[in-house]
């Protein structure tokens, strides 16, 4: 799974340097082209309307010129390169959800068009794009350029605006957006469409997310993860928009359906509101945070690869989350032994596992991991440390489970 | 139309029921949704705090009863549907609790759904998709309930309606059982396919649908002549406060922010023939006493409204 970062809150597309090396530096390694920063949706809804002042001398309204959507971007694209950040999706400028125009197609089509070229000029092999049409012969035109620019198109999911309210929109519905994709493919005779769900629009409308990956299966190529309250758009850092300590995003639903899907394709991390929103002083830092998050939820999603990298684990902890781990793993990566620090366990078993003192760690085999099922992982890792353990130690987690016990264990 | 119904709870009163269903027919009503949830309510349930009232015998239960059946008669007025209480099963509840809800209060509220001459008893599907991991297994066990009590449903020509719920996340709402129309569909066939007989069909709850972005008029289409019974209420798309159609908006504009165009393109185009029944019990409460009248006869000017749309 490719981790990619989302520019927008963070690059100033006129002195994109700052904003590019902070992307960088916080170690991601690909970038999202996102050509709507050439081009905004509110841009596109100004059109035809009287501004309030006027615009500065040298600006360029790709609205107006469409063919300059690359001029604009290009320093950024340049900044990129000159940090080694991959582009390997773009997103092609889109309308506003609540649009009053009805006379854009044919500018959008225009942009699209030209968003593929420049897919194709700067080496980037997908390009969102956001239905307008419910017409399958208005994607289909895509299909030739798409192809000479080897470029694939993936359609996303989109929610309407129904009088201020987000309601389920073109292509909410995944076993009709799966059915699209083929459909779109088989005329194309080829796979030049595929699928980019927006986590955030599926929460917008309150969908099950698990459900909504697992249906669209390997027509998946892309998946926007940003966070928000569920009523309003926007694009927050997972885990932030918060409600008495609960998340609002159903974080267990993507988890879980990205593991049904067993998705390997770009994770787009997309948190421009939170971005703009902070300090430009403190903003490297929080992609630094970004960055962790981000690896967090690759962790989360492909957690049984971290099993499969050992021949033989043991496990420390004796309680709920070793249960959880033997509920959910214990058939498929089944431990030696577990331990734990409490003294009135050792010696008996639980959940099928003898339950050892942790000083029986001292005699595995070198190549045999230690997976801590306790929430005090740090601690518990310096205590294993500071007794010469020499095992490599992993981290085991049972928020995002396949599934649960109805009940937990009671202090043990 | 059948007609133009509402819930009970908080008119009819098991002290007089004779008054509560006089004030009905007085705002116009022409059916009703009887609330056998409120005698036992779904916050005690969930704190297992159970109270006595399905202990009684089926006899003692329609003794009980009796009255209000009257006084519904009596006033013209039609129970077209109840509402069975819920949740019928808590994932963390002990063994007693599940027992006394699968064994006790469903089957005698399908023996007092017919009591009342009721065709239609709303159940809910169980929550336990995030216990259980997927919707398919959560599925199977509200099956298990439903075939518990479909075979004396069938008997007594009683429909089990399927309604959909939603889930809460940190304080905001996703779907829940029963959002998939396709799926409930499919289901609803396979049950009825099962038992030679009509004893599934589908509840829609236009607040539950607002709050989880659900198309209406999609939805109502795909569940085409499974849809039997509704419960008509509204919000802001944030909370599900049951309240008045047309009264939430989100823009300068001022328009309704739920789509009530959409729910009725889409009876219409099922050519839904139902009772128009809103559940609004909680407008009942928020109004002052001296307007639970006028409120009632909004509700069903409401209704009129909507049934004056759909014969268009």
């Amino acid at each position: 799974m490719e981790i990619i970062c989302s520019p927008k809150g963070i690059i100033d597309r006129k002195r994109p340097g700052q904003g590019v090396m902070d992307i960088a530096g916080a170690g991601f390694g690909s970038i999202l082209l996102d050509l709507s920063m050439g081009c905004s949706e509110y841009e596109l809804e100004a059109m035809g309307k009287k501004r309030a002042k006027p615009l500065p001398r040298d600006t360029i309204l790709v609205s107006k010129h469409p063919k300059e959507l690359y001029h604009v971007l290009e320093g950024m694209v340049e900044k990129c390169r000159a940090q080694n950040l991959d582009v390997p999706v773009a997103r092609a400028p889109f309308l506003c959800r609540d649009t009053k125009h009805q006379d854009l197609d044919e500018l959008i089509v225009t942009l699209t068009e030209e968003s593929i070229k420049i897919c194709g000029r700067v080496g980037c092999g997908a390009l969102i794009v956001r239905p307008i049409s419910e017409d399958l012969n208005f994607y289909l035109g895509f299909a030739d350029l798409a192809r000479e620019n080897h470029v694939m198109i993936l359609l996303e999911n989109e929610c309407r605006d129904f009088n201020g309210h987000l309601i389920r929109g073109f292509l909410s519905d995944p076993s009709e957006a799966a059915e699209w994709v083929d459909e779109l493919n088989r005329k194309a005779g080829e796979e030049r469409f595929g699928f980019c769900m927006d986590a955030g629009t599926c929460s917008l409308c309150g969908q099950d997310m698990q459900q909504f990956a697992a249906v669209m299966g390997s027509r998946m190529k892309a998946v926007i993860v940003r966070d928000c309250d569920g009523h309003s758009e926007s694009s927050m850092l997972p885990f932030t928009s918060v409600y008495r300590g609960q998340p609002q995003t159903d974080w267990l639903g993507l988890i879980r359906g990205l593991r049904e899907n067993g998705f390997d394709g770009r994770m787009i991390l997309d948190i421009s509101d939170t971005a703009a929103a902070f300090s430009p002083i403190l903003r490297s830092g929080l992609l630094k945070l970004a960055k962790s998050m981000a690896d967090y939820l690759k962790w989360q999603i492909e957690i049984e690869k971290t099993m499969e990298k050992y021949s033989s684990i043991v496990l420390f902890g004796a309680g709920n989350m070793c249960r959880n781990y033997m509920k959910c793993y214990g058939e498929a990566h089944p431990p030696l032994f577990t331990c734990d620090n409490n003294r009135s366990l050792w010696g008996s078993r639980f959940c099928g596992l003898e339950v050892k003192p942790p000083e029986s760690l001292l005699d595995l085999q070198e190549d045999c991991a230690v997976v801590i099922c306790n929430i005090y992982y740090r601690e518990i890792e310096k205590q294993l440390r500071d007794m010469g353990i020499k095992n490599p130690i992993e981290f085991f987690n049972d928020e995002y489970m396949p599934d649960f016990y109805f009940d937990r264990l009671e202090d043990r | 139309m059948k007609g133009i119904g509402v819930q009970t709870k908080n008119v009819v009163d098991d002290k007089c029921p004779t008054e509560g269903f006089a004030m009905l027919k007085r705002a116009g009503f022409s059916c009703a949704d009887f609330s056998l949830n409120s005698y036992l309510l779904n916050t005690n349930i969930y704190r297992s705090e159970l109270n006595e009232f399905f202990s009684r015998s089926i006899h003692e239960l329609t003794q009980f009863f009796a009255p209000h059946k009257k006084a519904a008669q009596e006033a013209g007025i039609t129970v077209n549907q109840m509402h069975m209480p819920y949740p019928i099963y808590v994932p963390t509840g002990d063994r007693e609790l599940n027992d006394y809800l699968w064994n006790e209060v469903a089957p005698k509220s399908v023996e007092l759904c017919a009591f009342f001459g009721c065709p239609h008893l709303v159940v809910h599907g169980f929550k336990l998709a995030r216990f259980l991991g997927s919707e398919e297994a959560e599925w199977e066990r509200t099956q298990a309930f439903l075939d518990s009590v479909a075979p004396r449903a069938k008997e007594l020509g009683v429909v089990l309606c399927i309604e959909n719920l939603y889930g809460g996340i940190g304080g905001h709402i996703v779907g829940g059982p029963c959002c998939d129309a396709k799926k409930a569909a499919e289901r609803i066939d396979r049950m009825n396919e099962k038992y030679h007989a009509e004893v599934l069909g589908f509840c829609f709850d236009t607040g539950h649908a607002n709050l989880v972005g659900l198309d209406f008029e999609r939805f109502l289409s795909t569940l085409g002549d499974r849809l039997k019974v509704l419960h008509i209420h509204d919000n802001d798309g944030i909370s599900d406060l049951h309240q008045i159609p047309f009264t939430f908006a989100k823009t300068r504009e001022n328009k309704s922010s739920t789509d009530w165009d959409g729910f009725l393109r889409g009876l219409k185009g099922i050519g839904f023939d139902g009772v128009l029944s809103f559940e609004t019990a909680p407008v009942l409460t928020a109004f002052p006493e001296e307007l639970k009248m006028e409120a009632l006869g909004l509700i069903d000017k409401i209704g009129e409204y909507f049934a004056g749309e759909l014969g268009r």
